[in-house]
């Protein structure tokens, strides 16, 4: 179906997405885009949808977004025959049309989305060397394509804007945009495909062909778009980044904290409704006040910390997210929240895991009365999230499964009373990235008090 | 500091055994637009302790008309809950402090931001 005017119908997209948060994004897909064809790999989801593109880049949960070009199966025998760089490149502009009506209908979103046509996220180094790149049908020289250095050459902004033939071929007689295009491979390899090839030798392969098959011209140092592929063992994936910044980068967010996408997952799970009231009773800089008070707008938000910096960038945060009407901070400490039992619907809280403040050994020592403390001010029903080391996860897991029989609770040494955290059951565990280490989001529902 | 949260504040000090509400003393007050939302109004008054919000609303000089029982139907008064909107959200302490009922302790209150921080021997 090829789009007239403005971009209708379905399209195929594809973000990808920290460690951990595909299942994030897979839900986040299906409920605000009404996604079909949802699918996910490691890295990435694969959705197809009709909303606009402006609902689509306010996915909060997903780091790039790329337009789809292909995704198949990598060309069988791609292993075992000496014959693989030949196989890539017959298979990967297997359908011209397909890449020919991909690029139209990226031009088209970009422009729905105020973005350039040249994609200006690509660094313009060398600007001053305005080395003419040969035509197109130059391409027979065997250089070309090659060698990355000699596709590196800048082209001119002049060059454009000048018509060249040949460029594209149109299926489209109605296509506006006949400018020839430059381009540059983004690759990526994974699996046993990448003991096979690097990243580089392949990219330089992908882009040769593509120029010579689609006469889009190489242009590794301010290209028009970017093709990124991604070869694994079972798929090879195309497609084109549709915006300049990833989605995971919040224009509203000044001094930032926990990972965005990660401080969003959290407010998912938390069931924050209308007329919600959350806290966040380690709010630090506020990360996950911001994400979810942005999205739950009907919802009012408290977030306290002991740290008076930590506040004061909080509310800087909060002022310039325009969040003061639904955010207010105050300092207090966990172990001291001055709410009454059972008065929030929702307690989320990024837990220290001992590295920026204090000590592991703190961290694990105030965890338990930290939590009891929450568990207090939560109510009934009400939803607890918790992001927490592997450590603490395990540290809090068992404090919270094992109930030591009485006379155990007298041989425990002063000062570390097992508090009764009976109440509290676990609904869901979610193993996310944050760059270099791993933290877990537990979601736990407050059951009615134990009887004594 | 908005009267919603003031709504919703206890003083922890050790020995006290209900320290609410809090009652405030105000150098500086706001009162800053924001936007009326019906729904969500209506849905955070059952959650309301209603005297004190009264009483609070008073201290400050913005009582706002409220009446001291909360009426019924209140769901689709709108003119209601607009005034309780106002006093809940638009009215905020930027300077003062807050004080315990029980044990007089005084909590400060600084740029809008309440500090109910205990010393070690308060806790």
């Amino acid at each position: 179906m090829a789009p007239t005017g403005g971009v209708s119908g379905p399209l195929q997209f594809y973000c990808t997405a920290g460690r951990g948060l595909e299942p994030f994004l897979t839900e986040e897909v299906r409920l605000k885009l009404a996604a079909s064809d949802v699918s996910s790999m490691t890295g990435k989801v694969f959705f197809t949808t009709s909303a606009p593109i402006r609902a689509v880049v306010g996915l909060r949960s997903a780091e790039r977004l790329f337009l789809l070009l292909e995704k198949r199966a990598p060309p069988s025998g791609i292993l075992s025959s000496g014959q693989a760089g030949r196989l890539i490149q017959e298979s990967i502009v297997a359908d011209h049309s397909q890449w020919t009506h991909g690029l139209r209908l990226w031009r088209s979103l970009r422009r729905s989305l105020g973005e350039p046509d040249t994609d200006t996220s690509i660094p313009r180094r060398g600007q001053k060397r305005k080395q003419q790149e040969g035509e197109c049908s130059d391409r027979d020289n065997s250089q070309k394509g090659q060698d990355p250095e000699s596709m590196g050459s800048t082209v001119s902004e002049e060059a454009y804007s000048l018509p060249q033939t040949p460029y594209l071929v149109e299926d489209d007689p109605n296509t506006s945009h006949s400018l020839p295009v430059t381009f540059r491979v983004s690759c990526h390899c994974s699996g046993p495909v990448a003991r096979r090839f690097s990243s580089q030798d392949l990219g330089r392969l992908i882009g040769s062909t593509i120029s010579k098959q689609l006469c889009w011209r190489v242009d590794l140092r301010a290209p028009d778009l970017e093709v990124n592929v991604h070869l694994s063992d079972d798929r090879c994936v195309t497609g084109l980044p549709l915006l300049r910044l990833p989605l995971a980068h919040r224009s509203y967010i000044r001094t930032t904290g926990l990972r965005s996408t990660v401080a969003w997952a959290m407010a998912s799970v938390a069931e924050i409704k209308p007329g919600s009231l959350v806290l966040d009773p380690m709010c630090g800089v506020g990360a996950v006040l911001l994400e979810a008070a942005k999205e739950y707008q009907n919802a009012f938000f408290v977030g306290t910390d002991i740290d008076e910096s930590q506040l004061m960038k909080a509310s800087e945060n909060v002022q310039f997210a325009q969040l003061s009407d639904s955010i207010e901070l105050m300092r207090s400490s966990v172990n001291a929240i001055s709410l009454p039992p059972c008065s929030v619907d929702a307690v989320v809280c990024d837990v220290p895991f001992g590295r920026k403040f204090g000590s592991r050994a703190d961290a694990a020592a105030s965890l338990p009365a930290a939590v009891k403390e929450m568990e207090r001010v939560l109510r009934v029903n009400g939803v607890l999230v918790l992001l927490l080391s592997p450590q603490l996860s395990v540290l809090l897991g068992k404090t919270l499964s094992s109930r030591p029989p009485v006379e155990n609770l007298r041989d425990k040494p002063e000062g570390t009373p097992t508090p009764p955290l009976l109440s509290l059951q676990l609904c869901s565990s979610h193993r996310v990235g944050l760059g270099a280490t791993d933290a877990i989001i537990h979601k736990y529902r407050k059951g009615p008090p134990p009887h004594q | 500091m908005k009267l919603l949260t003031h709504n919703m504040l206890t003083s922890h000090v050790k020995g006290v055994t209900r320290g609410y509400p809090l009652l405030i003393k105000a150098t500086e007050v706001k009162v800053s637009e924001v936007e009326f939302n019906p729904q969500f109004v209506s849905r955070m008054i059952p959650k309301l302790e209603w005297s004190a919000l009264v009483q609070a609303a008073e201290g400050l000089g913005h009582l706002n008309d409220l009446p001291a029982e909360l009426v019924p139907g209140y769901e689709n008064n709108e003119e209601f809950l607009r005034k309780v909107h106002r006093v809940l959200l638009e009215v905020e302490v930027m300077e003062g402090s807050l004080r315990c009922p029980e044990s007089g302790r005084e909590f400060p209150i600084s740029r809008g931001i309440p500090n109910m921080l205990l010393n070690e021997d308060e806790a």
